[in-house]
């Protein structure tokens, strides 16, 4: 157990014991993750505060309950991954709504025939995969989560999140096929 | 198959990989005071909340882990085992038709008389009786005599198991001085009692000590419903020892008496947050009864759940 763990516990406790400064400290220390896996997979900065408030508070107003069997930030992950999948449900939902409003009121713009580039494209495909695999590929390959902690956050097995990345990826290709030859040519 | 080229899964990943970095990209600064203003309260909130232990980590290899339990949980686990214990006796002792004797105490004027029952077993002898006395320490301490008599069980003293209570007919202790009394598995029963009323006392008093501390602060459900559930917890392992012979001590009864009462009322106001009505006639309840006083003062000085 090192150093900043056992750290975390005292700060813990302190928060336990109404000490808010100590809350505060805790809330440093972790913030900023937070906030950029929410921002990574919402992709809207009011949207990334929101979730990071709603895990905090939601974190803090779980404290007691903490046993200290995890690390508080792989447990506090957990919260935010989880209040940031609910959250992006809500949004979709509204989402799809508002969109079919903007259908039944907007006249069809012109196709683009101009090809995106690639990043788009990437973006566009991680957007339409299956909420499942889109977020195991987030965790996994872009913020660097293990399949263990992926896991756990989402309560799933190790094995089920390297089943659906494996999926990700898959469909990732599929979507880039015909990006295929430049890459290969490179 | 068609003359597309295909990817080569392992470095096209990593292309993928690596441009995937770029997706929804943080930029710009976490606001993180603005965050803070929307969090600080829930913040708050938890130093004032129910706080269950945090475990500790073992510091050094080799050192003991210590086991922390959620308060509730704890509880349950007492309540678990009165109801066996009272379900034992009540099951397995009582058929064998105990006489009831009046028991002198020992000496002092703190000891008090207390009823007893000599349930007379057909294999028990004035030998056996008086061989039990004598039995050391470590044969008292057996856990499977907790609750069982043994064939030379005489005696079972009736209240909480003070040394106060004692049977006529032992005999002062050498070794600690103190008075030896009953059999080996009255010494356990009243161990058993003993610990059992003294962990919820100490519950009792963790749970009305941080009920005061919360009492003038706005709480939210979660931590409200929490409380409930521990007050319904400590609530139950007190209307257990009620119905022990832990309660047939005259001071004890009336203390679980009035604890039970408050308890209830915590229980019964803990659905939603507190009014200030409903604070207040806990705290009168409590103030009235002097229950902190009394519940900290029927405990011994650092006795702690653990």
């Amino acid at each position: 157990m090192d150093g900043q763990q056992l750290d975390e516990r005292e700060l813990i406790a302190r928060v336990l014991a109404g000490d808010e400064a100590a809350g505060r400290r805790l809330y440093d220390a972790h913030v900023d993750r937070v906030f950029w896996l929410a921002y990574r997979m919402c992709g809207r900065h009011e949207l990334a505060q929101d979730f990071t408030q709603d895990a905090f508070i939601r974190a803090f107003s779980r404290l007691p309950d903490y046993r200290g069997e995890a690390a508080f930030g792989s447990w506090l992950h957990t919260i935010a991954v989880s209040v940031i999948l609910n959250g992006l449900q809500k949004v979709k939902r509204f989402d799809q709504r508002e969109a079919l409003l903007d259908e039944a009121v907007m006249v069809p713009s012109a196709t683009r025939h101009a090809e995106p580039d690639l990043k788009e494209r990437l973006a566009k495909a991680i957007d339409a995969l299956p909420e499942g695999c889109r977020t195991v590929f987030l965790l996994h390959d872009v913020e660097g989560y293990t399949h263990e902690e992926i896991g756990e956050a989402l309560e799933i097995t190790a094995g089920t999140s390297k089943a659906q990345l494996s999926r990700a990826r898959a469909k990732l290709r599929d979507s880039l096929a015909d990006f295929a030859g430049e890459w290969v040519h490179d | 198959m068609t003359d597309t080229p295909q990817w080569n899964d392992e470095p096209m990943d990593a292309r993928l990989r690596a441009l995937a970095k770029q997706y929804n990209r943080p930029s710009g600064e976490v606001p993180r005071e603005a965050m803070w203003l929307a969090i600080a309260p829930a913040v708050r909130a938890a130093g004032t909340g129910v706080a269950a232990p945090i475990a500790t980590p073992d510091i050094a290899p080799g050192v003991r882990k210590r086991r922390h339990i959620v308060p509730y949980a704890w509880t349950a686990a007492l309540a678990a085992g009165l109801v066996l214990g009272v379900m034992l006796e009540r099951e397995v002792l009582a058929p064998r038709a105990p006489v009831s004797v009046a028991v002198q105490h020992a000496s002092g004027d703190t000891q008090h008389v207390a009823a007893t029952s000599i349930v007379p077993d057909a294999g028990a002898t004035n030998e056996g009786a008086s061989s039990s006395v004598t039995t050391a320490p470590s044969a008292i301490n057996s856990g499977g005599a907790a609750i069982r008599r043994t064939p030379a069980a005489g005696q079972r003293v009736a209240t909480l198991g003070t040394p106060s209570a004692v049977d006529h007919s032992t005999k002062p202790d050498s070794r600690d001085g103190s008075t030896a009394y009953g059999t080996e598995s009255d010494t356990d029963a009243q161990r058993l009692y003993r610990l059992a009323a003294r962990q919820t006392l100490v519950q009792a008093e963790a749970l009305l000590t941080s009920y005061r501390a919360n009492g003038g602060q706005p709480r939210d459900a979660e931590s409200v419903q929490q409380a409930g559930r521990w007050a319904r917890d400590v609530l139950t392992s007190t209307r257990l020892l009620l119905d022990s012979p832990a309660a047939k001590d005259p001071q004890f009864r009336a203390l679980f008496t009035d604890l039970e009462l408050v308890l209830a009322q915590i229980v019964q106001l803990s659905g939603a947050p507190l009014q200030a009505g409903e604070r207040e006639l806990i705290e009168r309840a409590m103030h009235d009864r002097d229950l902190l006083p009394r519940l900290r003062s029927a405990l011994p000085a650092g006795a702690t759940a653990d």
